[in-house]
């Protein structure tokens, strides 16, 4: 370091400024923070959109919902759940995903917090990621084909769909088909149906991924489901349904939240559809299942079946039993003898057991919206109601 | 130096930033920065240790007989097909201590390190300022923070190409890149991290104001990465956790997807920008209105 003859001076001027307005120096330390508070609070405001939407009734919304010609979008949708399990280590973030397959992979799914990237293009082509911290596992969709990848354990798995589910899954059917009621038809048909049991109705507007949506609500008009609200979301200009909570009776904050965080409505890119297994991975081929447990309209939009009609349609099937009706049904599976029966394999996997608690009778898998019996003989029990109206119907159908 | 004498008046330096006479004075400032850091040998033995992990990683996979998938840290199980992988694995192993480590050692050391020898009120003599001296500093923190992850990278790469075969690579989305885009992927990782570690060192830079005891600030800081580390791995402090300066070190894997998943990315930048600026004006105060003594 050269030095020259000013520095001296240069120090006492300094050390005079500095003992008057020492304050002075701490300014930035104040300001800096509470700019950053200033700016987290002006984020955090939902951005108001420029037009408030028109107002609609119920109907209108659904209808709008029903309607919506959206096929191609990409988007980041994040979920996050607060079921009331017991914070398992296994279903930590750090654990990563589960390998694929196993009860355990989807409760991992359905509960804690997730990310994944979605692209749809059309009816034939989908992606989705489930981001992980450090893995990843991949869902694509195109044509006949649909890969399943996990970057966990580098396995992939290959599912090629005959011919005739691809025209259920169609989403676009009610429009194609002719002499299908309207969409406004169904909506107003669907309300009908439905009135008895919730109250439907369109709350304050809501902005999800900035986007202007309408807020549409359901409550159910009976005291003994645990479901206090469920919100949907739909996109105020193209009907979409941008995202669904679900808040438990009596709780102030939803237990399970999933929706966009943003939205793009381009047609995403075609490369994002072909999926090559990498070298090196694990492949397994997987069947279509003969019987499809669902019937077949499971796969129709949902207005073009309720509830109650699954129910019935599942019922009818033979394998399992329905009491009491829409939110208070209590679903009964028949014991199997058979060594992957839904028992056992509930039973079996540790994270399920972990969280399953003795109760007289069996034991119960107990969160905010649903509740799971097993009885000690097998047969399981499953509803959004609370576990005293389990153990009873459980009683009943001995 | 002395071209820029007319330049500094006695306010000049600590008055602005972007007057432009005294910018030659602070690139040499800069530069003699740089030069002292890095030709430092406590430097080089920094980068030298955090070289010698991919070097250790790659060497233990190669003697071992292979491991299974999905067992070990991420992308351990793939160095056998591929050398490219023990640059990630090396890279992942190293951010959560290593790294903090070693920019804790230098950022700590930027300003008590100089008080500690006795150098600091020379430094302030020449007419460098207060407020230059601190960005000089910081700016030679942070080229350490770009030099430790490329290193770690690079000698992964390196050590990889020379022990197993390369080739093309697989992302987490299942896709293959072939192995000139994974360089660019390693190369991406590694300005991740460096974004990623620019908090940590100016926490480094305000904790070395407080002290002349160099040591002092290089375990403070050091501990201040540790302790947001555990911090984040609590549920019951969920809340608090995209505050934690280390709360996306591990998100660089978002490099590794197809598309690139770049919200990470940003998230950090501004987490970490916003560090700089609370940090770095504690700094400023702390530095300009302290007693230099020594």
């Amino acid at each position: 370091m050269g030095s020259n003859g000013t520095g001296s001076s240069e120090r006492l001027q300094r050390g005079n400024t500095f003992s008057g307005r020492a304050w002075l120096r701490w300014l930035p330390a104040v300001a800096a923070p509470a700019v950053i508070a200033a700016g987290v609070l002006a984020g955090s405001i939902p951005a108001s959109a420029g037009d408030p939407l028109p107002a609609r009734t119920p109907a209108q919304v659904l209808e709008l919902l029903a309607s919506h010609q959206v096929h191609s979008f990409s988007g980041t949708i994040e979920q996050s759940s607060d079921l009331g399990l017991p914070e398992l280590p296994a279903a930590g973030k750090t654990a990563g995903p589960s390998p694929a397959g196993g009860a355990a992979s989807v409760i991992e799914l359905l509960t804690g917090d997730h990310a994944a990237r979605v692209y749809v293009d059309g009816k034939d082509n989908a992606r989705v990621q489930v981001v992980d911290q450090l893995a990843e596992r991949d869902v694509v969709h195109h044509g006949n084909d649909v890969w399943f990848y996990s970057s966990k354990d580098n396995s992939a798995a290959h599912l090629t769909l005959p011919a005739h589910t691809r025209e259920h899954a169609r989403p676009d059917a009610p429009q194609d088909k002719p002499g299908m009621p309207t969409p406004g038809d169904l909506a107003n048909r669907l309300l009908a149906k439905v009135d008895p049991t919730t109250a439907v109705s369109v709350g304050p507007d809501v902005a999800v991924a900035g986007r202007p949506a309408y807020n549409l609500i359901l409550e159910p008009r009976t005291d003994a489901t645990l479901v206090g609200k469920v919100a949907i979301a739909v996109d105020g200009h193209n009907g979409l349904p941008l995202s669904v909570q679900v808040t438990a009776r009596g709780a102030d904050k939803p237990a399970f939240r999933s929706g966009f965080t943003s939205l793009s409505l381009e047609a995403p890119d075609a490369s994002l559809f072909t999926f090559t297994p990498p070298p090196g991975s694990t492949v397994k081929e997987l069947q279509v299942p003969e019987n499809s447990h669902l019937p077949a309209s499971f796969h129709e939009p949902g207005l073009a079946i309720t509830p109650e009609e699954l129910m019935a349609q599942m019922a009818a099937k033979g394998r399992l039993s329905v009491t009491g009706k829409s939110w208070d049904a209590v679903v009964g599976l028949p014991a199997q003898a058979s060594p992957g029966s839904p028992a056992e394999s509930l039973l079996r996997d540790p994270l399920l057991s972990q969280a399953a608690v003795a109760v007289p009778g069996g034991h119960l898998l107990s969160t905010a919206l649903l509740n799971v019996l097993i009885t000690d003989d097998g047969r399981v029990f499953a509803g959004l109601v609370p576990p005293e109206r389990l153990q009873a119907a459980a009683a009943a159908a001995q | 130096m002395p071209s820029s004498v007319p330049a500094d008046t006695p306010h000049a330096a600590a008055r602005t930033r972007s007057g432009a006479t005294p910018r030659r004075s602070r690139f040499s400032l800069l530069g003699s920065e740089l030069k002292v850091l890095f030709g430092r040998r406590r430097t080089w033995a920094l980068l030298l240790a955090l070289a010698a992990i991919p070097v250790l990683i790659a060497v233990a996979v190669r003697l071992s007989s292979g491991v299974a998938p999905g067992r070990g840290p991420a992308f351990l199980d793939r160095i056998t097909q591929n050398g490219l992988f023990v640059a990630f694995t090396a890279m992942l192993v190293s951010v959560p201590l290593f790294m903090p480590l070693a920019v804790g050692v230098v950022a700590g050391d930027t300003i008590a390190g100089e008080a500690n020898l006795g150098t600091l009120r020379y430094l302030l003599v020449a007419p460098a300022g207060r407020v230059r001296l601190l960005l000089v500093k910081y700016a030679g923190a942070l080229a350490f923070c770009v030099v430790a992850p490329l290193t770690v990278g690079l000698a992964g790469a390196a050590i990889g190409a020379a022990l197993f075969p390369v080739g093309p690579v697989t992302l987490l989305s299942g896709g293959v890149v072939q192995p000139p885009e994974a360089f660019v992927r390693i190369l991406m990782i590694a300005a991740y991290l460096a974004v990623s570690l620019a908090g940590l060192s100016v926490i480094g830079l305000f904790l070395s104001t407080l002290t002349v005891v160099p040591v002092g600030a290089m375990a403070a800081t050091v501990v201040a990465a540790v302790v947001s580390e555990v911090l984040d791995q609590l549920p019951q402090l969920e809340w608090l956790h995209p505050w934690l300066f280390s709360h996306y070190w591990l998100g660089f894997a978002d490099m590794l997807r197809q598309p690139v998943l770049w919200d990470s990315f940003g998230s950090n930048a501004l987490l970490q920008a916003g560090y700089v600026a609370v940090f770095g004006a504690l700094a400023y105060g702390r530095f300009l209105s302290k007693d230099i003594l020594s």
